[in-house]
């Protein structure tokens, strides 16, 4: 079975996106979606070994901080799973230890985000520590989920269907997500997600197109959203071929 | 004691914004709300992890 699907984008940005897939059912949306918040493998820090930690947190603390940064995930086909990166920190107080200071012994594998604070340290404090990371799955470990808050909505079809009387008040009517207004995708916030506010005067109808998905993927910036979406759907053809050659006489 | 690395609902990094929150609406004047849309902080899930946090490391610091 080898469908297009019609996909096209209404906000595209590095980390953030939104788009419509026409021709879709419920249940392969929701692969999708489940895909990527847990079967796309990224890095993250997983074993530490403290030289030293004079800080006011536990080695224990420290470690899950660690594990909780984000960290680019090199290009498919370059890490199996269970494959490590060691990264050091070492900091002396007085100052704030950053995940910007992990120095990584790959350059595929950086802290994407280089501003998160890990520890403040006060005078003659110290952190010094080795950090593994390992490629897994979010569905082991939330830290190892590369995309934030997925989901879908229904794309909705406004109609209006005629005028309101004339001294008749306008009740809000809230929608939330993007709507098509003849043939034309609208985010609604563009409207204050209110219809009132679009269709001043006009009574208007809402529908949900069938087998039409509007998609919001964030990610953690262990990769983009182009990123994350080609490999969840990549994982679910995976397993498809998977399951053929296993149920094959 | 420190800022959580990640919201605990959705998972969003939020530990990167909190010396900008900090010094921008907690100590500073300006309107927490505004800082936080200027942040990109949108959820209400990651905005409470912002605007609910103390620093404890000063008091902790002594007690060593």
């Amino acid at each position: 079975m080898a469908t297009d699907y019609d996909v096209e984008f209404v906000e595209r940005e590095d980390r953030e996106a939104r788009f419509l897939v026409r021709g879709v059912t419920p249940a392969f949306a929701n692969g999708i979606r489940r895909a990527m918040v847990a079967d796309v493998p990224t890095m993250a820090v997983d074993t530490v070994r403290f030289i030293e930690n004079s800080s006011v947190m536990f080695d224990e603390q420290i470690a899950l901080r660690l594990g909780l940064v984000p960290l680019t995930t090199p290009p498919e086909g370059e890490f199996v799973e269970d494959d490590t990166v060691t990264l050091s920190i070492d900091v002396q107080g007085p100052a704030t230890a950053y995940s910007g200071d992990l120095v990584s012994s790959d350059d595929l594998v950086q802290p994407a985000d280089e501003n998160v604070p890990i520890i403040q340290l006060k005078d003659d404090q110290r952190l010094e520590a080795e950090a593994d990371a390992i490629m897994n799955h979010g569905k082991n470990h939330a830290k190892h989920q590369g995309g934030v808050a997925v989901g879908y909505r229904h794309l909705q079809r406004v109609e209006v269907v005629g005028d309101l009387d004339e001294f008749e008040e306008q009740e809000s009517q809230i929608v939330r997500g993007v709507v098509e207004d003849d043939g034309e995708l609208v985010p609604t916030s563009e409207f204050d997600h209110d219809l009132a506010n679009r269709y001043p005067g006009k009574e208007v109808r809402l529908e949900d197109v069938p087998e039409a998905f509007v998609f919001h993927v964030e990610t953690d910036g262990s990769f983009t959203v182009d990123e994350l979406v080609t490999r969840a759907a990549d994982s679910i053809i995976d397993r498809a071929t998977e399951l053929e050659d296993a149920v094959q006489l | 004691m420190m800022v959580p690395v990640r919201c605990f609902t959705c998972g969003n990094v939020v530990g990167e914004h909190w010396e900008e929150f900090n010094a921008r609406a907690d100590e500073g004047d300006e309107d927490p709300q505004e800082v936080l849309d200027e942040l990109g902080v949108d959820r209400y899930c990651c905005r409470r992890m912002l605007v609910s946090h103390t620093d404890l490391v000063d008091v902790v610091s002594p007690y060593q």
